[in-house]
């Protein structure tokens, strides 16, 4: 049995929940403290982390396995930005600034624009008038469309409108009604972590 | 400049949620009691995505592909990432069992520490310590966007039969939902964040909305502790769903002073 | 014949999905090299950002946090350069922080845009860049109780207690408006922490995807306004009366839509004309 994990779940958890009702500047001043300690845990396994990235691309690029030269620009990358970070430092006018700011962030932008494309051939896989609920998304899904844009105005003026209806009626009515129960299975969720009832984290179902 | 500090061990405005709280763990104490007591157990209704794992993992076992487990990009003071470790330690016992090969790409390194952890004791625990390869749970990137173009290349190039996705996912579930679709993968998905769901529905083949996912672990493992969880939650909805509707007629009524009490701060 | 038209529509229904990338990805280039700039009306949700803006007494500092990295600037990036650039015109003065490590980036550049665009700025003196700090909660926290002691330089290395306009704030309480702009839950920790447990009134910017997730704090009032998003930007920028990268994209985005709509409608012709909906439905390849 492993109690010690336990035992600090437990504290843990209790001590959050009761600083939550607590306003008192020393229980405020604990919490602050117990989220710095969570960031110091956070470095550690980002150690951790990066030596297990270190060991599974280094055993590839050794074997030679397929993809192994992209296991070798990541170990390159990950030594390179690690060495040079610790260095010069990160601001905008290191290396690593530089690199982060012409290479990630065009990287990352790429990536994220590609989310229309996404959408668009999941939208026209997915939105088939099936049944009367699918045709009901079908319909609410292109009044959207079009009424979120500028271009619905210019063809019917009430699209604004009614999008807004949908938005803040239906779909808030049915978001708060999911939230509701996101919420009780999220209190549900910690209590049986801090009473120990669920301790599959620890390995133990 | 600055706040006075303050001074009090107890703030009124938040009475009602400590009430709301006090009240579930009663509900939680009873139902637990409940769960001991009943021979034939609490009952639990099935969860469609969940009773296809084992059909997923099975695919995946007798084709030879591995199975891919996505535990999201929440850290763990996210609660679906509670509930992803606890169902990818289901998970990894089922693949244990099967002899089939599983594969965990992590964003955060403190969840792929405890994920690895959990997957090495549920191959222990199905005397199958052995079969466990080092690094099938590997960190990837803090990255959202390097996480998934890492995700998305594996499922590319190695082509798991099975997707499973469970925990916290914002922009990158559809990036990893519509490439799993287009390589023929069984794919599961669990999420908690309510505008994902629909990315998820589109293109998935099974998807636990919001709380099936907490659910996931109590229907996985059915202890009678954890169904009872389960059974808390659905009294503590009903009396929730109850004060709403009441506090709506009276303040129809002319009487909102009941749903100001409602009220959090 | 009927064959034939059979095995067009089939062809539809299970059009390899390239086709569609290759429509969206010319709906998306077409008008931003022609732009026709089409009209955007505010929505009530943007014109109430608009006016809590508007309602802070001028030389105030304001807390903005914008918490975002390239992943997400095309929605969140003009949205920031607007509100500065309201901002300085109505002579407040923003105490800027990120709590995303790219942010720093990102933050410099709209602020060199919105500084040129109003007519030049001075750092330290109309506005403060304190720069970036990990801990995300953590450090909303500490912004309630000792902001210089949680910054003691800005951005650019100067102490925050030389600062003379500093001097004036030291928490949340401080501060007439908070303004946070963010994809993530960044903006939930602010909305609890900031708004609620400290009462500062708040105006929030999001990507359009997570936008509607916050009507319910715009409803029981804990943000005063709410920018969802490109097209909330775009309503912004023509609040401002600027005509900046968001009404650019409008156009894109209107264009994009269109296409998508008729991809649908077109499917489910298709799909009707291939035995109705109880047939077998074919995905993109």
């Amino acid at each position: 049995m492993r109690f010690g994990p336990l035992v600090v779940t437990f504290l843990t958890g209790a001590t959050l929940i009761a600083i939550f009702f607590i306003p008192h500047h020393r229980a405020q001043e604990t919490q602050s403290i117990i989220l710095e300690w969570a960031d110091v845990v956070y470095a550690f396994a980002l150690v951790l982390g990066s030596l297990t990235l270190w060991t599974m691309h280094q055993k590839k690029v050794r074997q030679r396995g397929e993809g192994w030269f992209y296991s070798a620009v990541t170990l390159v990358s990950l030594a390179g930005m690690t060495i040079l970070g610790v260095v010069q430092g990160v601001s905008a006018d290191t290396v690593v600034g530089r690199v982060y700011n012409m290479v990630n962030a065009p990287l990352a932008s790429t990536m994220f624009s590609l989310l229309a494309f996404f959408i668009a051939s999941a939208a026209f896989r997915a939105f088939r008038a099936r049944n009367v609920e699918a045709t009901l998304l079908l319909v609410t899904a292109i009044v959207m469309m079009i009424g979120r844009v500028s271009i619905g105005e210019f063809i019917w003026k009430g699209f604004p409108p009614l999008t807004e209806w949908l938005l803040d009626v239906p779909n808030l009515a049915a978001k708060r009604a999911v939230a509701l129960g996101i919420g009780l299975g999220a209190i549900s969720t910690a209590l049986k972590i801090i009473l120990g009832i669920d301790r599959s984290y620890l390995g133990r179902g | 400049m600055g706040e006075t500090l303050d001074t009090r061990w107890f703030d009124p405005a938040r009475l009602n949620l400590l009430l709301g709280l006090l009240t579930f763990v009663a509900f939680l104490a009873i139902n637990i009691r409940r769960a001991h007591s009943s021979k034939a157990g609490l009952f639990i209704r099935p969860i469609a995505g969940l009773k296809a794992l084992d059909e997923a993992i099975g695919r995946a076992t007798e084709m030879g592909r591995p199975v891919l487990y996505i535990p999201g990009i929440g850290d763990m003071s996210e609660v679906g990432t509670l509930a992803a470790i606890t169902i990818s330690s289901r998970v990894a016992r089922r693949t244990a069992d099967l002899g089939c090969d599983l594969r965990i790409p992590c964003y955060d390194p403190v969840v792929a520490a405890l994920i690895d952890g959990t997957t090495r004791e549920a191959y222990r625990e199905a005397n199958r310590a052995d079969a466990y390869r080092a690094g099938s749970v590997y960190y990837v990137s803090a990255t959202q966007f390097a996480y998934v173009a890492s995700v998305t290349g594996t499922m590319l190039r190695d082509r798991p039969a099975a997707n499973i996705y469970m925990g916290s996912f914002y922009a990158e579930s559809l990036f990893m939902a519509e490439t799993g679709n287009l390589t023929g993968a069984i794919q599961i998905a669990g999420c908690d964040q309510v505008t994902q769901l629909p990315f998820f529905v589109c293109s998935c083949d099974y998807t636990l909305l919001g709380e099936e996912l907490y659910a996931a672990s109590a229907y996985l493992g059915r202890e009678p502790n954890q169904l009872a969880t389960i059974a808390a939650q659905d009294w503590a909805k009903a009396l929730a769903a109850a004060a709403v509707v009441l506090a709506l007629i009276l303040s129809a009524l002319g009487h909102p002073e009941f749903g100001r009490l409602l009220r959090t701060s | 014949m009927a064959a034939a038209t059979k095995s067009f529509w089939h062809r539809i229904l299970g059009v390899d999905r390239r086709w569609i990338f290759l429509l969206v990805g010319i709906g998306t280039t077409l008008p931003l090299l022609f732009p026709v700039n089409l009209p955007v009306a505010p929505s009530p949700r943007v014109k109430a950002a608009y006016q809590a803006i508007e309602d802070v007494p001028e030389g105030s500092l304001v807390l903005v946090s914008l918490d975002y990295e390239p992943d997400i600037m095309a929605e969140l990036q003009p949205m920031s350069i607007a509100v500065l650039r309201h901002c300085f015109r109505r002579h407040l003065k923003p105490v800027i922080l990120t709590l995303y490590p790219a942010g720093p980036g990102l933050i410099e550049s709209a602020l060199a845009i919105a500084s040129a665009a109003e007519g030049g700025r001075v750092r330290d003196e109309d506005y403060v860049f304190l720069g970036y700090k990990s801990g995300n909660q953590a450090v909303i926290l500490g912004l309630g109780e000792n902001i210089r002691g949680l910054f003691p330089r800005d951005f650019y290395g100067t102490p925050t207690d030389s600062i003379p306009i500093m001097k004036r704030v030291n928490s949340f309480a401080d501060f007439p408006l908070l303004i946070n702009l963010s994809g993530s839950a960044i903006a939930d920790y602010y909305i609890r922490i900031g708004a609620s447990r400290y009462h500062r009134p708040m105006v929030l910017g999001s990507t359009a995807v997570m936008a509607s997730d916050y009507y319910p704090y715009l409803s029981s009032g804990q943000i005063k306004g709410l920018i969802g998003g490109m097209k909330g930007a775009a309503e912004y920028e023509r609040l401002v009366g600027i005509v900046g990268d968001a009404r650019h994209g409008m156009d894109a985005q209107s264009l994009v839509h269109v296409i998508v709509v008729l991809l649908v409608l077109l499917g489910n012709v298709a799909l009707f004309a291939t035995g109705g909906p109880k047939a077998r439905i074919g995905g993109g390849a």
